[in-house]
């Protein structure tokens, strides 16, 4: 499975995270997500997401003047978009401490079996 | 007012693709114009912190003007309005030469013929459109497929004029009252197609195809000249109006 599948959903909790803050315009968000540590995704994905969460009222939008070039889009959280954000970041610890659980246990046993061998 | 941003030739290449898929695909035009704006202003930005165009949209232009494409609703009024258009508009091509030489009277092969033609040509202008934003073809591929889209309800139409000398299907005949009614519909509807789209182009070659025979069947000039004449006149007169009309354009 590559980064990009299982990134799928991940990011768009990312993005209300960080739209959550203060209004971001698209840029600064896919330069926000780089500066995490998401490299390998491309910056356009976030605008297909973005146009999704506006369609179920999560985020909502509005032009703003810049002082470089034309209006920028600039994002804010709907009170819908609060209630998704903290669904996401309970999803989240759930599975990322389910998904630690796991690996850990398991690369333990598979540790020891692994000793076992050389062992032998 | 909007500032000019400097963007490398690809990326405008791919907007100008991603404008024509999305307008293929049937797309309310506002939204088309929102999110191609907003990526013109990223790629820009991407552009002067030296990213390439892969790294905003990925590998695959295709599969990024699908996935864009999949978050936007199809605008149905607008797609029933162009079809209704284009019907109306190739329905008026005939209507007009006909009155000149009486009433109107048509078969029903003829009349649903066309409607059929027309849809084909639409489907196949979009699809055609839809085709040549994505995938990366030469110029000479592209002309020939555009060249296709184009002769296709040509020999559809000629086939039709055939088939319904062969075939016998009722006819309808309009008599005085209703083919002047007819008239005067498809001359405001071309008004009205005309102030629309701010082109006089429909207009001009009804114009060029009706009135050259017409004004020359009123003088005692000869049948075989007659047609000589009328046909210079009308595709004479048609390239004459692309020709200044580009010019035009250039100029602005």
């Amino acid at each position: 499975m590559s980064t990009t599948q299982m990134l799928k959903g991940i990011i768009d909790g990312c993005l209300l995270a960080i739209i959550k803050d203060k209004e971001v315009y698209g840029y600064e968000m896919a330069e926000k997500l780089e500066s995490y540590g998401f490299h390998s995704f491309s910056e356009g994905t976030i605008y297909p997401l973005l146009l999704r969460m506006q369609k179920e009222g999560l985020v909502v939008s509005t032009l703003k003047e810049s002082t470089a070039g034309p209006k920028r889009k600039y994002y804010s959280l709907t009170p819908k978009g609060e209630l998704e954000l903290n669904e996401f970041i309970e999803r989240w610890n759930n599975l990322q401490s389910n998904v630690n659980k796991v690996l850990r246990c398991e690369s333990d046993t598979k540790d020891t079996k692994g000793a076992e061998i050389i062992e032998e | 007012m909007k500032n000019e941003l400097i963007l490398s030739k690809k990326s405008k290449d791919f907007l100008g693709n991603l404008r024509v898929y999305l307008f293929s695909s049937g797309k309310k035009q506002d939204e088309i114009e929102e999110i191609v704006d907003e990526l013109e202003i990223h790629l820009s930005e991407a552009e002067r912190d030296g990213k390439s165009i892969e790294k905003i949209i990925g590998k695959s232009p295709k599969e990024y003007m699908e996935m864009v494409s999949n978050e936007m609703v199809i605008d149905y009024r607008t797609w029933f309005k162009y079809i209704c258009i284009i019907i109306f508009g190739t329905f008026s091509f005939t209507i007009f030469p006909d009155l000149l030489e009486g009433n109107l009277s048509y078969s029903v092969l003829e009349i649903i013929g066309h409607i059929v033609i027309g849809t084909i040509f639409i489907a196949s202008a979009f699809a055609g459109l839809k085709y040549s934003s994505t995938a990366n073809q030469s110029f000479k591929k592209q002309g020939f497929i555009l060249a296709g889209i184009a002769i296709l309800p040509i020999v559809l139409f000629v086939g039709l004029i055939y088939l319904n000398r062969a075939i016998d299907t009722p006819t309808i005949h309009f008599g005085n009252m209703s083919s002047l009614i007819i008239g005067i519909i498809t001359t405001l509807f071309i008004i009205g197609v005309s102030i629309w789209t701010k082109s006089w182009i429909l207009v001009i070659i009804i114009a060029l195809l009706t009135l050259p025979d017409y004004l020359l069947n009123l003088t005692t000039v000869q049948h075989e000249t007659q047609l000589i004449i009328s046909t210079i006149v009308t595709f004479g007169g048609i390239a004459i109006y692309l020709w200044i009309s580009s010019k035009l354009k250039k100029n602005k």
